[in-house]
């Protein structure tokens, strides 16, 4: 393969037809920004859902006149149930030395008696589970339950349920999305690339007459493709990073405090970036570019 | 070089390109296809090079049967044939140089001996000034040197021609065809499709005459018309 000179045609023709070249340019540009930008914020949300599941926690209170074996029973029952993916015991002078940090040493200076109870606080391993979890302790004699009520296991029952169906529901969004745009990118530079090929096609019959091979003839549009998917996704890849990069960083700096705003932001605030995001949307971008031209020099080659 | 057997060509509604269609072409010979616009000309051309396919009928080029050739051969099959068109067919972005050296880079020609030929046959169609100029900055007759030039760069063993004199003037037109007679003197083939009376006359070569793609006539040292002009003899032979 003589590279050196289907680069220069390449290039050569991506000088002449730099209309075209920039055009194409921007197709890529567009499409690998908005991909990009899709999976940027997947990564964000799953990076946020995933510390909020960790924050889970599942609350069981004992109450003071519960049995030793009662007490053993609750810690067996906890050990057994292989949702659970760890607990720690807060004995009753550790709730008190928490409370004691939390809310001065005036207030507890004051009390005859130590009111706080022992307790289990328990994470389980995948947050949908919480609920189920939570539910096997409602009735265990162990717990510190007021008559015909469950408030001795204590969770974040309604918030937790919302956020992870938000989650999940802007989860399945983004598939869709990026699904979508994959698809827009693709039809965009092939037709771009077709366009630019149909002003082209007396030179590749001229060069067919000639006795050029169909490969001798594709290469330098190839290449030409290439490098135009290469240029319009780096520029992309570049775009997105600062993007996301601002976007962090606005979002650490202000307070917004409205619930759900709150929680993106708790979400956005690592700037996580998608690892290898840069050289996949770079190569996404110079294959699509090369499978487009190729894609639309089929017609032009047939012998 | 080129045998015809009993082809028949016949486009797409109901158009016949070429009838019943026999002949044989030897090595070394100056063939004029002489023929009314729409008589099968291009249709013959357009076959040696397997653009288009017969419905029936066999046709060898350099021996090699083009029914049984694989599609992937064929540009090796257009790399023993030069070939010259009315509209040139240069290639619009590339200088004089680039257009006749893409000949030699098909093939695969290493970059010193594109670098000393290019020139060597510009010389030869006298377009030496010309080498860097763009297809659109030169005249038509200039622009069918080059053609020419690219088309016998690889000296190949068959020159075809179609029309290459008709579209430009009837002095820069004897310059071309003399450009011809030179290549054949080299040993190549040269078939020219042309319906330049004069010019045919005037060389008194091998005459294929055809009407509605039916070879009508077929004379060794004739004229345009059946009935020879012999006035105008011998004026480049
Ligand atoms: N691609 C085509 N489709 C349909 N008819 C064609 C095509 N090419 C040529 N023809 C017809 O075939 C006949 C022979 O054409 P052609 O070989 O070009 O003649 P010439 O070159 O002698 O003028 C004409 O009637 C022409 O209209
Ligand atoms: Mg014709």
């Amino acid at each position: 393969m003589r590279l050196g000179f289907f680069l220069s045609e390449a290039l050569g023709s991506m000088r002449r037809n730099w209309v075209m070249a920039m055009a194409a340019v921007i197709t890529v540009f567009i499409s690998t920004a908005i991909l990009g930008a899709v999976l940027v914020t997947r990564d964000n949300l799953n990076q946020g859902a995933t510390s909020l599941k960790n924050r889970v926690l599942i609350e069981v209170f004992i109450k003071d006149e519960a049995t030793d074996a009662e007490k053993a029973a609750l810690e067996q029952k906890i050990r057994s149930i292989p949702e659970i993916k760890s607990f720690e015991y807060i004995s009753k002078d550790e709730a008190l030395e928490r409370f004691r940090k939390r809310f001065g040493e005036r207030i507890v200076q004051n009390l005859p008696i130590n009111p706080l109870p022992a307790s289990y606080e328990i994470q389980v391993k995948d947050a949908n589970q919480v609920d189920m979890v939570a539910r096997k302790f409602f009735d265990d004699p162990a717990v510190d339950n007021d008559p015909g009520t469950h408030n001795g296991v204590k969770y974040a029952r309604e918030t937790v349920r919302k956020m992870l169906s938000t989650i999940n529901l802007i989860g399945i969004g983004m598939w869709v999305a990026t699904g979508v745009f994959a698809l827009a990118a693709v039809l965009l530079i092939s037709t771009t690339v077709r366009l630019s090929i149909f002003a082209r096609r007396r030179e590749v019959e001229i060069m067919r007459l000639v006795g050029a091979t169909n490969w001798f003839i594709r290469w330098p549009f190839v290449l030409e493709g290439f490098i135009t998917g290469l240029i319009g996704a780096v520029i992309a890849a570049g775009f997105v990073w600062l993007a996301n990069w601002a976007l962090a960083n606005w979002l650490k700096s202000s307070d917004i405090d409205f619930l759900n705003v709150r929680i993106f932001s708790m979400c956005w605030q690592s700037g996580s970036w998608p690892a290898g995001l840069m050289p996949t949307l770079a190569v996404l971008g110079a294959v699509l570019g090369a499978l487009g031209s190729m894609v639309a020099l089929r017609r032009y080659l047939k012998t | 070089m080129i045998v015809f057997e009993d082809v028949t060509k016949v486009y797409d509604p109901d158009v016949v390109g070429l009838q019943n269609f026999t002949c044989h072409i030897g090595k070394g010979e100056f063939v004029f296809l002489v023929g009314a616009s729409g008589s099968g000309k291009s249709t013959l051309i357009k076959l040696v090079l397997k653009e288009i396919v017969p419905d029936s009928g066999r046709i060898l080029v350099a021996g090699r049967n083009l029914g049984t050739l694989r599609h992937s051969k064929v540009p090796l099959l257009r790399r023993n044939i030069g070939c010259v068109f009315q509209d040139f067919k240069l290639l619009p972005n590339k200088t004089v140089y680039d257009n006749v050296a893409y000949a030699l880079e098909v093939v695969g020609e290493p970059r010193r001996s594109i670098r000393r030929k290019v020139p060597e046959i510009l010389n030869l169609v006298g377009l030496t000034e010309k080498t860097n100029s763009y297809p659109h900055e030169i005249s038509g007759g200039e622009q069918q040197r080059v053609s020419v030039a690219r088309a016998f760069v690889n000296h190949p063993p068959l020159l075809l021609a179609d029309e290459p004199t008709g579209n430009i003037d009837p002095e820069t037109a004897v310059g071309i065809m003399q450009l011809l007679v030179r290549i054949n003197r080299t040993g190549t083939t040269v078939v020219v499709a042309t319906h330049d009376r004069d010019m045919v006359n005037r060389m008194r070569r091998r005459v294929l005459q055809l009407d509605a793609g039916r070879l009508v006539r077929d004379e060794r040292r004739g004229g345009y018309d059946q009935v020879a002009d012999v006035e105008a003899e011998g004026v480049l032979t």
